[in-house]
């Protein structure tokens, strides 16, 4: 198969290499197409976040690419010394190198187990890699199966089950309590990145208005512009509080901003109904007591990590039937590979010895003509037949349990080799 | 099977049957018992249609009522399981249906006589019978589901206050549907109930054998303090605003009162028959 996957993700690297490795789209397209070019093979590269893989692949060639040319080539592109590299890289061969792409695809190999996000950007890079034509019959094939993998892996396992993300932990509170959100208002406190993130989620369920407010009024625009909210002046804050249905809190602040007599008096202003209050700040921002279970619902960062790690448990369950999904998908792309690999080789050594068959039987029976009735002819063109089969019987065959087995290269060029197939 | 063979049992152990297999799915979820708990309630929604279709009940007497208000309650059973299908729904309005069913079966059969859908009977007195009796039915269903949404609010509200996780145990719907289903079932309730208690009130007062004495009857003033609950029911909710807890204590408070007047018989002229 000649197929080699090597590369580094979360597990051996630290974040700052892999910073240092990120290939933005340009850099992506010429390092796709000159590692095509100078090393003569198919290539894939998935960059994202958490992982910088390259999948190389000759099918036809006698030696696979090299991983130490291929860690220098990822050297020079990102003008790194190569000795940083040493140590955070792994590689796959072959059928490894298939089930490492099935695993990586399914979500198995992920930071957080089961995450769909990866199945996108697998399909992306192999998209962009078609786009620049790096890639040929077998990425073809394997990028293709890679897809159906996940798609197994999804339909038949539990392992991509709900939503893991401390945000998306905070939309599936804010669900028990709301059942509609286009008359609601979301009310976003601090700059927190946790915030951001949540905001985002949160912004999916359409609620009718975005308020921010921020210690420095600047700072409350520029993220309200960002998100299509409305900057609120920090001294607002109890009112807008009285008017909001969710709350997300991500201040830096050392005390509390709502204590819970400051909270009592935005209450007795409150016309609407519940409020769901996500305080992600650390210190917490309001007042742990202001949770009452009836009218306020606080949930601060501990509530909402402590679903997202039920939940990850809860798809660690499903992982050994995923295993067993890329196993068995593993298994069956070697084999399809390999028998679509040997296919016109067999075709072309039956066809040969058909022909040879044809023009012996065919002298003999010049030879013979005359001395031999009809049932005489039969018998003799089967026995030839019979004959040919035989022989051919031992070298097909080897050649399909060797493909069950392993790439099967040998004994291809060997068989092509001793019936000069190549002539 | 002959319509006359379906009796009461038929369609109580169907709905019990169901409500057990909804209680094994919520510890064990499987489709296919939730596919089989809705079979069986189905069937027994089939049974108690015919029973109901076959039987000449009144809706003015306490059997033929009960047995309506569990046949409405047993379909909005069936609507709710189907429509909201990944939540805990039957389990709550199954107990609900199974016990009306009981409580009529305990209450005498009432002797023969025109039922619900004999029209040519429904003439004079027996027509505002059957108006009171209608009435009062239909609002013991805005009862009923007030009841439910209120225990269901309870539950998820304690569920929210422990910050339990979503998804896990018992799944409800939200506290906004569930708040909003309670204030329907009150705002269809109180009038209905207010003029089922007006119509039962000149029916009661039209009696020449009643004596001052009579008003002492324990579904008169069940009726009475059920109607007062509405009231104030309405008078908190949309007067001071009140939400919440209170509220569905107060909707619960309201469904033990109907269950007490359901449950009295009519001491005075053969229960208003």
């Amino acid at each position: 198969m000649r197929l080699l996957a090597i590369g580094c993700n979360y597990r051996n690297s630290p974040l700052e290499l892999r910073e240092r490795l990120a290939f933005d789209e340009t850099k992506l397209a010429l390092a796709l197409e000159e590692l095509n070019s100078r090393y003569d093979c198919e290539t894939v590269i998935i960059a994202t976040c958490n992982r910088i893989e390259l999948y190389l692949a000759r099918p036809s060639a006698i030696n696979p690419p090299d991983p130490e040319l291929v860690t220098e080539f990822l050297a020079e592109c990102h003008h790194l010394d190569r000795s940083i590299l040493a140590g955070h890289f792994y590689q796959f061969h072959d059928a490894e190198a298939v089930r490492h792409l099935f695993r990586v695809v399914a979500g198995l190999d992920s930071m957080i187990i089961g995450e769909a996000q990866i199945t996108g950007q697998v399909k992306r890079a192999y998209e962009l890699a078609k786009a620049r034509a790096t890639v040929g019959p077998l990425f073809n094939a394997l990028f293709q199966r890679a897809a159906r993998v996940a798609g197994r892996v999804r339909s038949e396992t539990g392992l991509s089950q709900g939503h893991v993300s401390v945000s998306s932990a905070a939309v599936e509170y804010v669900r028990q309590v709301f059942d509609h959100f286009g008359d609601k208002t979301v009310l976003v406190i601090g700059a927190g990145k946790i915030g951001e993130l949540t905001l985002r989620h949160l912004r999916e369920l359409q609620p009718r208005r975005i308020l921010l407010t921020n210690r420095n009024l600047k700072k409350a625009v520029e993220l309200a512009g960002g998100c299509g909210g409305t900057a609120v002046p920090w001294e607002e804050l109890d009112h807008v509080l009285a008017t909001a249905d969710i709350v997300l809190s991500t201040t830096g602040s050392q005390e509390p901003i709502v204590s819970r007599e400051r909270y009592d008096k935005i209450q007795a202003r409150r016309s609407g109904g519940s409020v769901v209050i996500f305080d992600m700040a650390v210190p917490r921002d309001f007042d742990p007591q202001i949770h009452d279970g009836d009218r306020t619902f606080v949930f601060n960062i501990d509530d909402l990590q402590r679903f997202r790690e039920r939940k990850l448990q809860e798809r660690l369950k499903h992982a050994a039937g995923a295993e067993a999904i890329v196993e068995q998908e593993q298994q069956r792309f070697i084999t399809d590979w390999n028998r679509r690999r040997h296919g016109p080789v067999i075709a072309r050594l039956t066809e040969e010895f058909e022909a040879k068959r044809k023009a012996i039987v065919s002298r003999l029976m010049d030879r013979l003509d005359g001395r031999l009735g009809a049932a005489d002819r039969a018998y003799i063109e089967g026995a030839f037949r019979l004959y040919q089969n035989q022989v051919l019987h031992g070298p097909i065959s080897a050649l399909t349990e060797e493909s069950h087995e392993s790439g099967g290269h040998t004994l291809l060029e060997a068989l092509a080799k001793l019936f000069r197939l190549h002539d | 099977m002959p319509l006359e063979r379906i009796t009461l049992f038929c369609f109580e152990a169907s709905y019990l049957l169901a409500l057990v297999l909804e209680i094994i799915q919520m510890f064990q979820p499987r489709p296919i018992l939730r596919l089989m708990g809705t079979a069986c309630g189905s069937a027994g929604l089939v049974a108690h249609t015919l029973f109901l279709l076959n039987q000449p009940l009144s809706l003015s007497s306490q059997y033929g009522s009960l047995l309506f208000l569990a046949w409405i309650l047993a379909v909005f059973y069936l609507y709710g399981s189907i429509h909201h299908r990944n939540r805990a729904w039957a389990v709550f309005v199954l107990p609900v249906v199974v016990g009306l069913i009981l409580l009529a079966d305990v209450n005498p059969k009432p002797s023969d006589g025109p039922g619900i859908l004999d029209l040519e009977s429904l003439r004079g007195e027996r027509f505002w019978r059957m108006i009171h009796g209608g009435l009062l039915l239909l609002a013991g269903v805005g009862v009923c589901v007030g009841f439910l949404a209120s225990v269901m609010y309870l539950i998820q509200a304690q569920r929210l206050k422990a910050k339990a996780i979503p998804g896990e145990g018992i799944r409800l719907l939200s506290l906004e549907r569930l708040e909003a289903m309670n204030r329907r079932a009150i705002n269809l309730a109180f009038p209905l109930l207010t003029g089922g208690v007006i119509v039962g009130v000149a029916l009661f007062a039209q009696q020449s054998e009643i004596s001052l004495a009579n008003w002492h009857d324990r579904r008169i003033w069940g009726g009475g303090i059920l109607w007062f609950v509405y009231a104030i029911l309405l008078l908190l909710r949309y007067g001071i605003h009140l939400r919440g807890r209170h509220v569905a204590w107060l909707t619960i408070l309201a469904f033990g009162l109907l269950v007490f007047t359901l449950a009295s018989q009519h001491t005075t002229v053969g229960g208003l028959r």
